[in-house]
């Protein structure tokens, strides 16, 4: 029969496969280790660069490093933890801010201690809220995101204000600008994408304030901050200075095609930001806006950024330490090789002593933004941001809208505090 | 009158209905061939940059060529056990008669409605077992093996070959025992040629759920050079700076194998609608 021999050679075929591939699995090398992150152009490359650094001094060390995207490695995680395998998991896993302390609290003793390799007054002092539990340092800070208003000093200057007045902003001349760039030069001052709360976290952020407590209770009734951050919000969205964009792929449209003077968010986007090239030298930086009404707030805010974190139980605990204590935790020419890279800005406090660190950025205007950023992020207000930042934030998305509307904001925040207690007890 | 007001109604309405279903295509056509800045920008001009663009793909550290290896192998396995092992299922359960044989469709049918998020978990640590098992390590975690075998018999297909089983005409079979052909001829010999087109339809829909399956992939296959295109793909959109015209190009290449299939079993699919039986 020719079929059954066909079948029998396609499972012979099935078979092979299978065997070459759990040879490869057994032969990994006691010192070998993996990691994954989840950006090629930035945090893969930076595991690159470190990785090339540490084999010259420890060339008998191989490190694997692999591209995830931040969700699959999020999911994959689940799986693997939630079953206790951890056949193929990484040892070390770059993880978000604002999702670290969910895992730091469901999985304990997965993750291993980093205190004896690195000590949080290292670090900006914000970022080590996030990766401490019981006064044990589990994470490695990675990337600033320290929030900035991007700016066309074309546009400002056209509006009739200078790079001065951009210094110490408040929102309500941050809108006073951009009503001023809208009437002279017809651009919008910003987008707001209704979808997405980062302005919001991050005027809340600026004033050392959250969706939760330091406890990690919500709190959203009575949350003074929030409450002066929505109706900063509300005000911005009246004034008609901003532009309503959709998505992420917008959102870097408007700002590459010369449609906005302005992008108030986290230092991260400068690379998006230098795609056009043809914009060079119209650029400049500036602090992030605080909020009058609330005396807590600063000039100095933080959106996303990411730690390292070992998982210990994957079997290479001490090599993952001792790469990440040379690399990441400690190594100011990786960071100043990094600036130049990735435009990292690191959020090791040594780094700020790097070269790069004090160069000017032609596209900038010459401007030393690395500098300037370094220095606002050691501004930044700590947050503990708790464990259900992202789950708060799907019906919180409804609530500003609302808000935005026309809602009374003191009844509408009272009436979804329980109904947001109730969505992150599951 | 009337019905020329209707017509062109209808028209808009068809019009509007193929506008949106090709957009997307057109635009990943045309993203491919632009640098990712002119794709933010919003261009719909075809612009020079592919084979800029293409270099990316093939030189990225994602390694998309052997995921496309890896996605091919397994869509094509998957393919071809699932119609021999699918189709003699839902054949079986027409043709041979047995008291259990409502039931056990039914327990099939049931298994239809559990949600692949609610096996996750069990199917993971099962085949992580696996591995201890001699015969088993064929289709442990990590081996294409494992994401064959769960696509090889799926409650859909038996459905599916079993309604269309009800239409093939039992007196080829009752001929061909009387003339001696064995169970096994057949369903191959007799069979498999006739129902052409129901087969057709199962490889289109088989080898397109394999192709851009995500979720089990995504948990089973841990280390790169193992992971299928859906999973390199996704891991080429999450970056912060998100390069358009690389990720397009990936997607068009990545459409390149299901539109074949469907366009060689479309004329399958046609030919296999003349009738069988005749007189």
């Amino acid at each position: 029969m020719k079929l059954k021999r066909l079948a029998a050679v396609l499972l012979a075929g099935t078979m092979l496969f299978g065997a070459t591939a759990t040879v490869s699995a057994e032969e990994k090398a006691a010192d070998e280790i993996t990691i994954w992150a989840w950006d090629e152009a930035f945090n893969i490359k930076a595991a690159n660069v470190a990785k090339e650094m540490y084999a010259e001094t420890n060339p008998d060390v191989e490190v694997n490093v692999v591209t995830m995207a931040q969700d699959d490695i999020v999911a994959k995680l689940n799986t693997s933890l939630a079953s206790g395998s951890y056949e193929g998991l990484p040892d070390i896993v770059l993880i978000e801010d604002y999702r670290i302390q969910g895992y730091l609290n469901a999985y304990p003793d997965e993750f291993a201690v980093l205190s004896d390799i690195a000590s949080p007054d290292e670090f900006a002092e914000y970022k080590t809220g996030v990766n401490q539990v019981d006064g044990k340092m589990y994470g490695i800070p990675f990337d600033s995101g320290v929030a900035a208003v991007f700016y066309r000093t074309d546009y400002i200057e056209e509006a009739g204000y200078t790079a001065e007045d951009m210094q110490d902003l408040t929102w309500d001349k941050y809108i006073e600008i951009g009503q001023a760039v809208q009437e002279k030069t017809g651009k919008y001052m910003l987008t707001l994408d209704p979808s997405d709360l980062g302005q919001i976290r991050m005027m809340l952020q600026s004033a050392g304030a959250w969706y939760t407590d330091a406890e990690g209770n919500v709190t959203i009734k009575d949350n003074q901050a929030l409450k002066d951050a929505i109706n900063t919000y509300k005000k911005i969205v009246d004034s008609g200075i901003s532009k309503q964009v959709a998505d992420w792929d917008q959102f870097v449209g408007a700002f590459n095609s010369g449609e906005v003077a302005s992008v108030p968010t986290g230092c991260w986007i400068s690379p998006s930001v230098l795609g056009a090239e043809d914009q060079s030298g119209k650029w400049a930086v500036a602090p992030f806006p605080r909020m009058a009404e609330n005396e807590a707030s600063v000039n100095a805010s933080s959106i996303g950024g990411a730690g390292w974190y070992v998982l210990k139980n994957v079997g290479h605990e001490d090599a993952a330490k001792a790469f990440l204590k040379d690399t990441f935790a400690s190594n100011v020419d990786l960071m100043n090789q990094l600036a130049v890279d990735i435009n990292l800005v690191s959020t090791l406090k040594a780094s700020s002593e790097a070269e790069n660190y004090n160069k000017g950025v032609e596209f900038y205007g010459g401007q030393e933004i690395f500098k300037d950023f370094a220095e606002w992020t050691n501004e930044v207000p700590a947050v503990n941001y708790g464990e259900d930042t992202y789950a708060i934030e799907d019906i919180m998305t409804e609530v500003v809208q609302a808000i935005v509307g026309g809602a009374d904001v003191d009844e509408t925040l009272e009436m979804y505090q329980t109904q947001i207690e109730g969505a992150v007890a599951n | 009158m009337t019905k020329k007001v209707l017509r062109t109604f209808q028209y808009i309405f068809l019009s509007i209905c193929a506008f949106v279903s090709i957009f997307p295509f057109f635009w990943m056509i045309i993203a491919a061939t632009n640098k990712s800045v002119d794709v933010t920008k919003g261009t719909l001009m075809p612009g020079s940059y592919f084979m800029e663009n293409l270099k990316a793909v093939l030189s990225s550290d994602l390694q998309y060529t052997t995921a496309f290896k890896n996605s091919l192998i397994i869509s094509v396995v998957t393919t071809i056990l699932a119609m021999i092992v699918s189709s003699a299922a839902g054949y079986a359960f027409v043709i041979y008669r047995s008291k259990s044989r409502e039931r056990v469709f039914n327990i099939i049918l049931l298994s239809m409605m559990v949600p692949f998020a609610a096996l996750m978990v069990p199917l993971f640590r099962l085949f992580s077992k696996f591995n201890s098992v001699p015969l088993l390590k064929t289709i442990a975690l990590n081996t294409p093996g494992a994401v064959i075998v769960i696509g090889i018999s799926t409650a859909f297909l038996i459905f599916f070959f079993r309604q269309n089983t009800e239409s093939f005409p039992k007196e080829l079979i009752e001929a061909a025992r009387i003339d001696g052909v064995g169970e096994l001829g057949i369903f191959f010999k007799i069979f498999m040629p006739t129902m052409k087109s129901t087969y057709a339809a199962a490889i289109i829909v088989t080898f397109m759920n394999s192709w851009n399956n995500y979720l089990w992939p995504l948990i089973a296959l841990q280390s790169p050079e193992r992971r299928t295109l859906p999973l390199v793909i996704s891991a080429m959109g999450s970056s912060y700076t998100p390069d358009y015209g690389m990720m397009m190009t990936a997607v068009v290449l990545a459409t390149v194998p299901t539109a074949l299939i469907f366009f060689l079993m479309q004329k399958q699919f046609v030919a296999g609608m003349t009738g069988s039986v005749k007189g």
